[in-house]
């Protein structure tokens, strides 16, 4: 899904103060970004703006990134970040509790109708939080389950222990849809 | 169903739209005016050792005005599992400090688990070398000490957090623990080096109690950063 080599020998010339380098980073990981950010968010205007934010503080910190070392972590770590400040600060406002809570009651229980059944969000809605963002980084980034430990913060134990709750919660899913298919048209 | 058959359906099921390119390209354009060349921070062993250096000097010269009197009165194999313990956690704090303070770092233990064994092993090695079970002026005298050891913790961590400073702990809450861990094993230092009063209850309850003591300020202190911390 990724390049590694790349995206590493790409962020050293970005430290080295290269602007083409940046510019394909930005083309490259970007949509990665805005992807992990809209399933979370389910807004796309809102997944903008983390994008925008995401980058000014890449941009900011770059200096932290160690050449040599896997760069897609990097970038997933800060973006968590940023997401969780954004988090915070929207909770801080009484409006913005109230719109988060909505779009994560939303996120949490949206029903897979015959025609979302195979989105990914629709797919993953059952899942907590900290599980999708688990299996988009493993699935739909391409990210390694150390490289996953890292963008979290945590132990590569942990990521197969949520990475192990996910896929049952999953199966449970898909197997109730399957048995259920010829009243309500599921999955496959 | 099978593992493998779901790892089918996440990859063929169709992923939410992308960014608009020209967003993309503004991003882009933002950040040209400020491009020049950074340099990356220190190696992580370059890191973690200045931390254990400074936790070191500020040990030594916290006793060095207060005395060596501690160190004096301990024999060889008190002062071999006391210090060889410190420095072993010292290290290990200052490794968990530097990789909090990076972002992407690899984890091997987390910053809470890190200070219920520094607590744990602390305990067990005074436990194991303290047997004077007399408690004298239990609180006033394990009071100074504690004051003490928080006294040099604080420097300790100043001088790390300036050590760091071009860091950037994506949780500063972890990295604010894990600094006040090293710094409350700086303290520690301290009193081990000065105090005289071998008691194992004074020792057990007090000087331990700098760690954790410190670690809970700097959680605290990590939390407050968190909350100010402003958007890029």
């Amino acid at each position: 899904m990724h390049e590694d080599g790349n995206l590493e020998m790409l962020m050293a010339r970005y430290q080295e103060g290269d602007f083409a380098a940046a510019a394909t980073l930005i083309d490259r990981i970007g949509p990665q970004l805005h992807r992990f950010f809209a399933a979370q968010l389910q807004s796309r205007a809102h997944a903008d703006d983390l994008l925008q934010e995401t980058w000014l503080r890449i941009h900011k910190v770059r200096h932290t990134y160690r050449p040599g070392e896997p760069a897609l972590p990097w970038f997933y770590a800060i973006a968590r970040h940023v997401r969780v400040d954004h988090y915070r600060r929207s909770i801080r406002g009484q409006a913005g509790a109230r719109r988060l809570e909505a779009v994560s009651r939303n996120a949490a229980s949206t029903a897979p109708d015959a025609e979302r059944a195979h989105d990914l969000d629709a797919l993953l809605a059952p899942l907590s939080a900290g599980e999708r963002e688990v299996i988009e980084m493993l699935k739909v980034a391409g990210m390694s389950l150390e490289e996953v430990a890292r963008a979290t913060s945590s132990t590569v134990g942990s990521v197969k222990q949520k990475v192990h709750r996910a896929y049952g919660k999953l199966r449970e899913k898909l197997s109730g849809m399957r048995t259920g298919k010829g009243t309500r048209g599921g999955l496959s | 169903m099978k593992d493998r058959e779901i790892d089918e359906m996440l990859s063929s099921a169709p992923l939410p739209p992308g960014p608009d390119p020209e967003a993309l390209r503004r991003i882009a354009d933002s950040i040209k005016p400020s491009m020049a060349p950074v340099r990356p921070l220190w190696p992580n062993w370059a890191l973690t050792g200045g931390l254990v250096l400074i936790c070191a000097a500020v040990a030594f010269a916290g006793a060095a005005r207060a005395g060596f009197s501690g160190v004096e009165k301990m024999d060889w194999l008190e002062r071999a599992l006391v210090f060889s313990a410190l420095g072993l956690f010292a290290w290990a704090a200052a490794s968990v400090f530097v990789r909090a303070m990076i972002p992407g770092s690899r984890r091997r233990i987390s910053a809470g688990a890190l200070l219920a064994a520094c607590c744990a092993g602390l305990a067990g090695v005074f436990a194991l070398l303290f047997r004077d079970y007399h408690s004298t002026h239990f609180v006033s005298a394990g009071l100074l000490c504690l004051v003490t050891g928080i006294a040099h913790a604080a420097p300790t961590a100043l001088l790390g957090w300036l050590l760091l400073r071009r860091g950037f702990a994506v949780r500063p809450v972890a990295a604010g623990l894990a600094a006040g861990t090293l710094a409350g094993l700086a303290g520690v230092g301290v009193l081990e080096l000065h105090c005289v009063n071998f008691e194992a209850a004074h020792i057990l309850v007090w000087h331990t109690a700098v760690v954790p003591l410190s670690a809970v300020a700097g959680a605290l202190i990590g939390l407050i950063v968190s909350q100010r911390r402003k958007p890029a």
